[in-house]
Formats: C-alpha cells, sequence, structure tokens
C-alpha cells in the first residue's frame, strides 16, 4: 500500500516563466502551425454580411423624379438610399443651425 | 506557474486519462492544479461531473483557440500548475496552448499508428521553438501498456530514444482504475476499489513524480 502522500513536493519550486504572446508572436506560431496542417478547426463567426444598424423607417412619397435620382444616386456610390436621405438630413439640421 | 500541455494529433491515445493521472495526483500531493479542457468531448469536464472533484483543482471547461493564451497567462502564478487537455486533432489550438507550455507531454500507445501522428506533435514543436525563440521541453508516455512487452512497444521506445526523445518512466499501464476514472470522477483515493488499486495509486503516482521532476528541471534522461 503506497503512503498517503508518496512523494513530497514543495510547491516554491514551482515558478512562473514569462512567455511571449504579442501579436506577432502568436501570428507566426499560427503560421508555423498551418504549415504542419495544425488549422483552425473551431467554427467561424456569424456568415454573411453584419447586420445593419439602420432598423428606423421613413415612409415618404416624393415626386417620380426625385425618387429615381437618389437611386441612382445611391447606386453610384454603392450605398443605400437610406444613407443619402441620412445625409440630406444632416444637411438640412446643419444648414438651421441644429447642429 | 508551470504549465503542462497534454498534446497530440491522435485520437484515443489517452490524452483526457493522462491529464485526469497527473492532475489528482499533484494535487494529492498537495499542488493546486487548473485543468483546462479545451476538447470538445469535454471528457474533463465529465469527470469533474461524476463525483466531487479532489481539493485544490479546479476544472474550466469551453476554452477555445481565442481564449486558450488569455486562459493559460490569467492562472500563471507561482506555486501552481495549469494543466491543458486538448483534442485529439491537430488543430491552432493545440499549437497556441503548446505556444504557452512548460511541458508538453504527448500519450502515446506503443503502436506505429501513434507513434506516426505523435511525432507530428514534435515536428510543431520544433517549429515554434523556432517562431518563439525559447525551448519547449517534450517528453511522451506510452499509455495502456500491458504487462508483457510487445516488440512493437520496444522498437518504437528504442527509436524514440536514439532521438533523442525523452520518454518517461513508468509508462502508465492498462488499468482498471485509470478507465473507471470517467465512470466515479475523483481520483485513485477516493473511487471504490477497481482491480489492484495499490498498483494504479503507484504507477499513477511515479508518473506523477517524474512529471514534477521535469518541471523543475531535475527529471529529463534525453
Amino acid at each position: 500500500m503506497p503512503e498517503d502522500k508518496p512523494f513530497s513536493i514543495n510547491v516554491g519550486q514551482l515558478k512562473a516563466r514569462p512567455k511571449q504572446a504579442d501579436q506577432s508572436r502568436v501570428e507566426a506560431v499560427d503560421k508555423a502551425a498551418a504549415e504542419h496542417g495544425f488549422v483552425q478547426r473551431e467554427p467561424g463567426g456569424r456568415r454573411g454580411r453584419p447586420k445593419s444598424p439602420r432598423t428606423g423607417q421613413v415612409h415618404a412619397k416624393v415626386l417620380p423624379n426625385v425618387a429615381d435620382e437618389i437611386s441612382q444616386e445611391a447606386q453610384r456610390r454603392g450605398v443605400t438610399q437610406g444613407v443619402v436621405i441620412e445625409e440630406a438630413w444632416a444637411a438640412y439640421l446643419e444648414s438651421n443651425g441644429r447642429r | 506557474m508551470p504549465t503542462i500541455a497534454i498534446a497530440s494529433p491522435k485520437g484515443g491515445a489517452g490524452k483526457s486519462t493522462t491529464a485526469v493521472i497527473l492532475g489528482t495526483e499533484l494535487a494529492h500531493a498537495g499542488v493546486p492544479v487548473t485543468m483546462l479542457d479545451c476538447d470538445p468531448n469535454k471528457s474533463l469536464t465529465l469527470w469533474a461531473a461524476r463525483g466531487t472533484v479532489p481539493d485544490r483543482i479546479k476544472v474550466l471547461t469551453d476554452i477555445t483557440e481565442s481564449d486558450i493564451i488569455k486562459t493559460i497567462r490569467e492562472h500563471d502564478r507561482d506555486g501552481q500548475i495549469v494543466i491543458v487537455d486538448l483534442e485529439g486533432v491537430a488543430s491552432r489550438l493545440m499549437s497556441r496552448a503548446i505556444s504557452q507550455a512548460d511541458l508538453v507531454i504527448t500519450p502515446m500507445r506503443a503502436t506505429t499508428l501513434d507513434a506516426m501522428i505523435g511525432a507530428r506533435t514534435i515536428a510543431l514543436i520544433q517549429e515554434e521553438e523556432e517562431a518563439l525563440g525559447r525551448s519547449i521541453p517534450f517528453a511522451i508516455v506510452f499509455t495502456m501498456t500491458k504487462a508483457v512487452r510487445s516488440k512493437q512497444h520496444s522498437g518504437i521506445e528504442a527509436s524514440l530514444s536514439d532521438q533523442g526523445v525523452d520518454v518517461i518512466k513508468p509508462e502508465l499501464m492498462e488499468r482498471a482504475a485509470f478507465s473507471s476514472f470517467f465512470e466515479f470522477g475523483g481520483d485513485l483515493y477516493s473511487m471504490p476499489a477497481q482491480g489492484k488499486i495499490e498498483n494504479a495509486q503507484e504507477n499513477a503516482s511515479a508518473f506523477a513524480k517524474a512529471v514534477f521532476e521535469r518541471l523543475v528541471g531535475e527529471g529529463a534522461d534525453a
């Protein structure tokens, strides 16, 4: 029957040793690991386009030519029509000295 | 605090059993131990839930690739030990854990397949040593060995020793008590007697002592 404490440990011998963990070291480790087939195995984050913070709606009927011009400007800039309307509203506030 | 990563890309090599044997024996000898369960199969968590977690042991679960380094560093204190149990797959999580380790132990059954796949860990460690500019002590332990040693076992061990690989003695033999950890939880001193429990206690204790000696720089022969 072994003794209750079969070997004695002096925990004072156990010292924390500093190890590098800055971003560049982590990247270097990841790169070395990938070369040996040790790659990311965990599922990534949410797929697809991130959620838009633009959750408000305006319900506006405008003249057809204004609708066309807003649409064309948004398309030209690669933004949504909401962005154009937000900018128009910001310009309106500024012109009225409210911002 | 010294961090020990139990790592092998081979499944079924005995990583979680090795982690539990080591953690419970070190805690039994008086060392506070933090065990990190990084395996999606949650073997350590299962063990912790099966019985009373022994004194001085804390088990943290659901450690992921993105928080492994931070978690190890948070528990980096003198006079304690962190044991990281990893999934048996070649993953970035494994490589990051190794990057923070003071000792990497690769459990290996005495088969050619285990040896071949375990060798990938050695190659990875060598790459990480270069990337980090520090040495990462590494040792293997044969697991689930039989009383009668096979020629294959002797051949693999001789080959590893010839290459300068540190092989921990004693090996962890196939024992009913070791496989019962996940049935009863706790440690070898609290579980109902399984097989020759005294032999299992002696085996586990001697193994933990050999690991401890490596941590404090007294043990490696290779």
